[in-house]
């Protein structure tokens, strides 16, 4: 069946991210207990009574409640895709601006805890690679078949409000009970009867967790920051973050940054923090030349507001992003990131330590001496060191003063090479489409062997990732026959890379088919004299339709 | 590709919306989207054998199967989607699911002339879908369809359980049923036997007795007790109408080996359920090892002891011998699976908008057949010979 309003429900998305824009309210939020402020309150209440009561009923309640809106909790994600699905299929008409007031409102007012998103963030932080994994085989079929078990995890319902959920599903995909998976059950039973205690008994709407956070006092998160991150196909970077606070938990943020190779991470933009920790940035970077990179920030605040940990990523390709974390200088003395993360033995290179407040003391751990620093600050400490030749392959905790919280591996060679994602899938694109394309990147990790001396058992050491050279191969001999490393795409050698071929049937292909296909990924690495490799596999495959902020 | 057909199509939107301004028929929105329809009047000849599909913009093609050629094609009112399609034991009124799944249309295909029509929702808050399941009595005179309706509440949703619909055929432009009665869910095809009963293909096969409402099992699928069998899986949304009268539905599944429950050693089959409409006569047959997936298969009128089957290649199998003799490559994958009458010829339909035609015995291609427009998407094509 084809529901094209969906691919609308995307453009609309995309076109207005969570942190767009500046919603001024005039009330500071900061250190307040409650969950909404009374100002944004009045505001909201007043955009649901004009726009949301020809289907809600104002309920007999103080404070205000909505049927439907207030027996659920949701992440800023969750709520903006109501709202959005209220537009595009429902028929609502709501200015940007008050969407996001409502998205704001609800966030903090039912929004989860933190405890609360623990284990499924990574559909926030749009890591659309992640293998998920349930416990409940019943589950996974009959929720997380069509989209991310995480989109459930991520709500909290009443019975009730999870039994209008499965009305709503079959009500609005009704071909939805037979395909695969489903047709071999009564699926609309079961749901009924099976899934809706289950899912009301694991995401309640009330709980202690969400009570507990409703009164703890938000941090306000304005201020100098340290940050380090990990780039595919750049490497490590860290830099400075300064948040400056615009009031109504929003700010300003700049950055300035350096990755390893020398190369500038330089940009700026504005955040908002929804339900007390819930970070959203929208930045734009000076990339080379003229061009300009917009990237989005989904980071956790930390319950003492200094630390920020998450994903950065670009707002078109979200498949490109980092791992990134944060630490509030003149905070607790903290050592996030050692750069790079290992050294062999025998020989002398520079790292980089980054954190707040670093002391003056370096513990690099034994056989890794200091030969020289070469740049220190509160933030930051550049050395030149050198692992003995005769020193213990393993990791080592770094500290600096009262400073630590990172580790330095020292190794003698390495090993084994393993691509990471070992198994991933990137989609074609472009091409006049309303999709772009979505592509890999791959990073080589290298692995010592243990102190048994062979590789791939359980005493390896993990090395951390290393330069490669890279390439795709045929993954099996239907890939061969099919010609999928011409058609798929092309990997960059040195990068990782993998950028995938256009979308739309491809008449050179056999039966004019998709420039889809199966691919091995080549990771080649030198150490010493050796030359290693490993391989990881690649899925080639057509556009995901329908593409909303959680999966 | 798909999209430069359709830029084409645009530019001659125009012209069709003049056209049909003037050939319209009354009560029903117009196809705004639609093209001209070409030779609407030119009347069936009596003792051809034609062809019936359905294809974007939304459109009706009645392809003449002596030269393999496209004899007509009529407009549809409102919108496309899935045109599945019947042709009535008049040989000359098609009936067409069409409009999202929400409404059934009768063509006299003489005229283009829609005769017939039933929104599948019986009340205004009411959001009903038919998942293909519609045919019509053995007489012609009741068109039967499982509806699946949804309540759209003021503010929540509420499924409602599914109903077999009965029209009478002759209630013109606004037909409303003549009795609901219960009917199982996921139901997909349909087609009636001689007896007057309803064949009902959904998680088993029933039989419907379409005046009580009372049906039973008359061939069991997911509760099928084959020892060593696993639970087939079963999906047909193209209830083709064969010149043997026979309702064919493929299944895939698995056989344990004697005295092992091991899905890794068992044997993977593709097998067909066939129910006779004139006999009732019900079948439950492997056909040969799974190799690959067929959306549709059909035995043909000449040997029935030949299968064939397609979606990214034309197959065709010895059902005894449980043996593929051979298989055709194909341009692009087709869905739906005919026989012309004689068995000498099948055509192929679904995806695109070719018909391609291929020699029964040899599977040599013989023809495409190019449609005015685009897409076929899930459409049924039935073949007939005209009274």
């Amino acid at each position: 069946m084809k529901f094209p309003k969906l691919s609308r429900l995307n453009l609309l998305l995309r076109k207005t991210p969570l942190a767009a824009g500046i919603a001024a309210c005039g009330m500071t939020w900061a250190g307040v207990a409650n969950s909404a402020s009374d100002a944004l309150t009045e505001k909201a209440e007043s955009i649901i009574r004009s726009n949301c009561l020809a289907c809600h009923s104002e309920q007999q309640a103080e404070p205000a409640q909505f049927s439907r809106i207030s027996h659920q909790r949701k992440t800023p994600e969750g709520w903006l895709m109501t709202i959005a699905r209220m537009q595009i299929m429902h028929g609502l008409q709501i200015s940007n601006e008050d969407r996001r007031t409502l998205v704001k409102y609800l966030s903090d007012k039912q929004g989860l805890a933190p405890e609360e998103t623990a284990g499924s963030r990574y559909a926030m932080e749009r890591r659309l690679n992640t293998m998920e994994s349930f416990d409940s085989a019943e589950f996974a079929e009959m929720c997380a078949r069509c989209h991310s078990g995480a989109r459930v995890a991520l709500q909290r319902r009443p019975a009730g409000e999870w039994e209008h959920l499965v009305h709503f599903h079959l009500g609005q995909w009704p071909s939805l009970e037979y395909q695969a998976l489903s047709r071999d059950r009564e699926w609309f039973e079961l749901a009924l009867n099976n899934m809706v205690p289950a899912l009301a008994k694991d995401y309640p709407l009330k709980s202690q967790s969400w009570q507990q956070w409703q009164q703890t006092d938000k941090p306000e998160l304005g201020g100098s920051w340290s940050f380090a991150g990990q780039m595919p196909g750049k490497g490590d970077v860290h830099g400075q973050m300064q948040i400056t606070s615009a009031g109504n938990d929003e700010y300003q943020v700049r950055i300035t940054g350096q990755y390893a190779d020398g190369s500038p991470l330089k940009g700026k933009g504005s955040a908002i923090v929804y339900t007390g920790y819930e970070w959203r940035a929208n930045l734009t970077f000076e990339g080379v030349g003229q061009e300009k990179i917009k990237m989005r920030q989904v980071f956790a605040a930390s319950k003492e507001g200094d630390q920020l940990t998450g994903r950065m990523f670009a707002a078109v390709h979200d498949e490109m992003g980092m791992d990134f974390s944060a630490v509030r200088q003149q905070s607790q003395p903290d050592l996030i990131a050692v750069q790079p993360a290992y050294i062999k033995a025998g020989t002398r290179q520079t790292i980089t330590l980054v954190g707040n407040n670093l002391g003056t003391d370096v513990s690099l751990g034994e056989g890794v001496s200091v030969e020289k620093v070469v740049l220190r600050d509160a933030n930051k400490l550049v050395l030149q060191v050198r692992a003995a030749k005769d020193s213990e392959p393993g990791a080592r905790q770094v500290t600096v003063g009262q400073a630590g919280g990172a580790s330095l591996t020292v190794y003698d060679r390495i090993s084994s090479v393993k691509v990471v994602p070992e198994y991933s899938v990137a989609r074609v694109g472009g091409n006049g489409g309303s999709t772009p394309k979505y592509n890999a990147h791959f990073q080589a990790e290298a692995w010592a062997s243990g102190a048994d001396g062979k590789p791939g058992t359980a005493d390896d050491l993990r090395i951390g990732y290393v330069p490669a050279k890279w390439h795709v191969e045929p993954f099996d001999a239907q890939a061969k026959a099919d010609n999928d490393v011409h058609f798929t795409g092309r990997m960059n050698a040195s990068t990782g890379m993998f950028t995938t071929a256009s979308a739309g049937p491809n008449p050179e292909r056999r039966m004019s088919t998709n420039n889809a296909g199966n691919l091995k990924v080549v990771a080649s690495v030198k150490d010493g004299g050796q030359k290693l490799t490993g391989d990881g596999q690649l899925i080639v495959t057509v556009q995901r339709w329908n593409n909303p902020p959680l999966p | 590709m798909h999209n430069k057909k359709y830029s084409r199509l645009n530019v001659k939107t125009t012209l069709a919306l003049l056209v049909m301004g003037i050939t319209g028929y009354s009560g029903h929105a117009m196809a705004i989207n639609g093209l001209a329809s070409v030779n609407k009047d030119k009347t069936l000849e009596s003792g051809h054998e034609y062809m019936v599909v359905a294809n974007y913009p939304n459109q009706l093609n009645v392809l003449d199967l002596k030269n393999d050629s496209v004899y007509k094609t009529c407009q549809m009112p409102d919108r496309f989607g899935p045109g599945a399609l019947q042709m009535a034991p008049d040989k000359k009124t098609a009936y067409i699911l069409n409009n999202g799944y929400e409404d059934i249309y009768g063509v006299n295909l003489d005229n283009c002339e829609v005769t017939f029509h039933a929104r599948m929702a019986q009340q205004p808050k009411e959001r009903t879908k038919t998942l293909y399941a519609f045919t019509l009595s053995y007489d012609g005179k009741e068109l039967y369809a499982v509806q699946n309706p949804t309540l759209l509440e003021r503010d929540h949703y509420r499924v409602q359980p599914t109903r077999l619909a009965v029209y009478d055929t002759s209630s013109g432009l606004n037909a409303k049923p003549i009795r609901t009665l219960p009917s199982p869910r996921l139901v997909t095809a349909m087609q009636t036997g001689k007896d007057g009963g309803l064949y009902m293909a959904g998680a088993d096969i029933y039989k419907m007795d379409v005046n009580t409402g009372e049906y039973s099992v008359a061939v069991p699928s997911r509760n099928w007790k084959r020892p060593r069998y696993v639970q087939p899986d079963v999906l047909n949304v193209w209830a083709v109408q064969t010149p043997t009268q026979d309702f064919t539905i493929l299944y895939t599944t698995a056989r344990f080996q004697e005295g092992s429950e091991d899905l890794n050693t068992a044997d993977w089959l593709y097998g067909y359920f066939n129910i006779n409409l004139e006999t009732g006569q019900t079948e439950t047959k492997d056909f040969g090892p799974i190799t690959e997936i067929y959306f549709t298969g059909t035995r043909s009128p000449k040997d029935s002891n030949i299968m064939y089957g397609v979606l990214n290649r034309l197959a065709k199998y010895d059902i005894e011998q449980q043996k593929l003799i051979k298989a055709a490559e194909l341009d692009h994958s087709y869905y739906c699976l005919t026989v012309n009458n004689d068995g000498s010829k099948l055509y192929l339909a679904g995806t695109f908008n070719h018909v391609a035609v291929f020699d029964a015995d040899t599977l040599e291609r013989l023809d495409t057949i190019t449609l005015p427009g685009g897409d076929m998407s899930t459409t049924t094509a039935q073949v007939f010979i005209h009274n």
